[in-house]
C-alpha cells in the first residue's frame, strides 16, 4: 500500500532535497518504521521513540491523525508531517 | 541570501524547547535538529533591576517600555499598542466572590484585542526582513489585529478563518484593507491550510514563519500588571485558552521578571479558563494533569477560543501545574451571563472569551481555590463591540413621550 509523505521545506533537507517521499505502509506505526529504516535523518527530527513526536502535526487525506483510529493507512494517499503551531 | 540584523535588545538567539539547542536567531522559525518550537533567549544575568525599572519608566506608553526584554526593536511606522489600564474590580469582586480582584483590560489596543501585542512583535520583525506581506490563520481576533498593522505599515495582508467567525469581526479585518479569506472548516483545518501556505508563499505568517517573535509579544500583558503593582507579581492569573501561547508566555514573563531582579520571587499561580465546549487545557487539568486530548469539532459562543488541538496545549498544562495553578471550564450560558456582569459591575464591554475568563474566576472562588486572599488578576483579552451583541436586553422603542416613558420603564424607576 503505497503513501505519499508531503515534507513542510524545513524537513527536506533531512530526506535528500525531496518534497515528497513514497513509502509502502499500512498504518503509522509501519509508516513510522519505514522512515526510520531508510531516512534517519528525517526520523530523528519528526519521531520519538519510534513514533511521530508532540511538536508535529500528522494529517492523513486532510485529517489530523489523532482524530483516526490506529493511524490506519489503508486506501489513504497522502500523508503531511507539519510544525504543531497555532496562533488564534 | 544571509541577513545580517543589527540589534539593540540581549537577544542571545533562538533555543529549542525540544532538544534544547541554541540556534541563530535568523529566519528559522523552527528547530533546525528536531522540528521542535524555538523561543528567544536572552542575555539577562547583567541586568541591573534598578537601572532597569527606571528605563522603563522613560519608555514610551506601550509595549516597547520592555524593548530590553522583547527579541526586536520598536519600528518607528506603528501606533502604540499595550499599556493598557490595569483597574481594581471590587463590585464584580463582590459578586463573584473575589476580595482583592483586579481586571487587566486588554480590550483598548488598536484594533480592541490583546492580539495586537503579538502582531506589534512580529511585524516589527516582518519589517526588519523587508517582508511585503503579512498573513495568519486566525478564529478572528488576530486577523483583525494583522489587518490593521499591515494597513498602518503599507503591507499587503491575507488573513484566513473558519466561516464560521463572527462576520461583524471579520468584516472590521476587510475594512482594514486585509484579503480576508473565509475557509468551510474548525480553526484546525484553516491552521493546517496556512502551515502549508506558510511554507510555500514566503509571507511572514505571524503565527507559523514569525512565531518565535509573535509568541514573545503576548509576555508584555505581564510586565504590564508587575510595573502596575509596583514591580509585584499578582497572586493569581486567570487566563483564556485558545492556543495556550497566553498562558506559556505569562509563565516566561514571570520567569523574565524574577531573572533580572525586576519583581522578587513570590507565589504566582496561573489558571486556565476555557469554554465547556472546547476545553481540552482545563480537561487536561481538571483530571490530574493528564496529556491534552484534543477537541475535533469545538462548539462554544467564545469562538476566539475555539481551537480544538492547541499547540501550546500540553505545555500550559504543564506550567499551570508547576505554578500550582488549576483550571474551569464554563458552559455558554454563564460565559454570557459572565459577560453581562462584567459589563454592568465594572462598565467593560467583553467579548465571550472575557466572560469565560470571569465565569472561571467565579468557578475557581467557589472551589477556594484563591483563599489565599491574594491579588487575582482577570485578563480581559477582547472586547464586546468586535462581534455581535446580544440585543436581548433592549426594549421595544417608545414614542416621544414623558408619560409613556415612564410607563414602559416603571420597573426601572421604582
Amino acid at each position: 500500500m503505497s503513501v505519499t509523505v508531503r515534507l513542510a521545506t524545513p524537513l527536506r533537507a533531512a530526506a535528500q532535497g525531496s518534497a515528497s517521499l513514497s513509502f509502502e505502509a499500512t498504518d503509522l506505526g509501519s509508516l513510522a518504521r519505514e522512515i526510520t529504516a531508510r531516512y534517519p535523518e528525517l526520523a530523528a527530527r519528526v519521531l520519538r521513540d519510534g513514533e511521530f513526536g508532540r511538536f508535529v502535526n500528522v494529517f492523513i487525506d486532510g485529517e489530523d491523525a489523532r482524530f483516526l483510529d490506529d493511524g490506519d493507512l489503508r486506501g489513504k494517499r497522502t500523508v503531511e508531517i507539519l510544525p504543531a503551531m497555532s496562533g488564534g | 541570501m544571509a541577513i545580517t540584523l543589527e540589534r539593540i535588545t540581549p537577544l542571545r538567539g533562538l533555543r529549542c524547547r525540544a532538544c534544547q539547542v541554541l540556534q541563530p536567531a535568523d529566519t528559522r522559525y523552527i528547530c533546525a535538529e528536531c522540528y521542535g518550537p524555538v523561543e528567544p533567549e536572552y542575555d539577562l544575568a547583567a541586568s541591573d533591576a534598578n537601572a532597569l525599572r527606571e528605563k522603563i519608566a522613560r519608555g514610551p506608553h506601550s509595549l516597547w517600555r520592555y524593548a530590553d526584554l522583547l527579541p526586536v526593536a520598536e519600528p518607528a511606522s506603528h501606533f502604540p499598542v499595550g499599556w493598557t489600564p490595569l483597574v481594581r474590580a471590587p463590585r464584580l469582586g463582590a459578586a463573584i466572590g473575589i476580595a482583592n480582584l483586579f481586571i487587566k483590560d486588554d480590550s483598548r489596543n488598536p484594533s480592541l484585542s490583546f492580539k495586537d501585542r503579538p502582531v506589534a512583535v512580529a511585524l516589527a520583525r516582518a519589517l526588519e526582513l523587508g517582508l511585503d506581506t503579512i498573513a495568519c490563520a486566525s478564529t478572528g481576533n488576530l486577523a483583525g489585529a494583522v489587518a490593521a498593522a499591515a494597513a498602518r505599515n503599507g503591507l499587503r495582508a491575507f488573513v484566513f478563518v473558519p466561516a464560521t467567525t463572527d462576520e461583524g469581526k471579520i468584516a472590521g479585518a476587510a475594512a482594514y484593507g486585509a484579503t480576508v479569506v473565509r475557509v468551510l472548516g474548525t480553526y484546525d483545518q484553516v491552521n493546517r491550510l496556512c502551515a502549508r501556505l506558510a511554507d510555500e508563499e514566503g509571507w511572514g505568517f505571524v503565527n507559523f514563519t514569525l512565531r518565535p517573535y509573535y509568541a514573545e509579544g503576548s509576555k508584555t500583558i505581564l510586565f504590564e500588571c508587575a510595573e502596575q503593582l509596583d514591580w509585584r507579581l499578582p497572586d493569581h492569573v486567570v487566563v483564556p485558552v485558545g492556543s495556550g501561547a497566553l498562558l506559556t508566555r505569562t509563565a516566561t514573563a514571570a520567569a523574565q521578571l524574577r531573572q533580572t531582579g525586576l519583581v522578587d520571587d513570590t507565589p504566582f499561580r496561573i489558571h486556565a479558563a476555557q469554554p465547556a465546549g472546547c476545553a481540552p487545557v482545563s480537561d487536561a487539568v481538571l483530571d490530574g494533569y493528564r496529556e491534552v486530548r484534543p477537541v475535533r469539532d469545538p462548539n462554544t459562543v467564545a469562538r476566539s477560543l475555539a481551537i480544538g488541538a492547541p499547540a501550546d496545549g500540553d505545555g500550559s498544562v504543564g506550567i499551570i501545574r508547576a505554578s500550582g495553578g488549576s483550571a474551569a471550564s464554563v458552559s455558554d450560558a454563564e460565559v454570557q451571563g459572565a459577560c453581562a456582569l462584567l459589563a454592568s459591575t465594572e462598565g467593560v464591554l467583553a467579548e465571550p472569551a472575557g466572560g469565560v475568563v470571569v465565569a472561571a474566576a467565579k468557578a475557581l472562588a467557589t472551589r477556594d481555590v484563591f483563599d489565599d486572599n491574594g491579588s487575582v488578576v482577570l485578563y480581559i483579552t477582547g472586547n464586546g463591540y468586535k462581534g455581535t451583541l446580544d440585543a436581548g436586553l433592549l426594549k421595544p422603542p417608545i414614542a416621544a413621550d414623558a408619560d409613556e416613558f415612564r410607563a414602559a420603564y416603571a420597573e426601572v424607576l421604582g
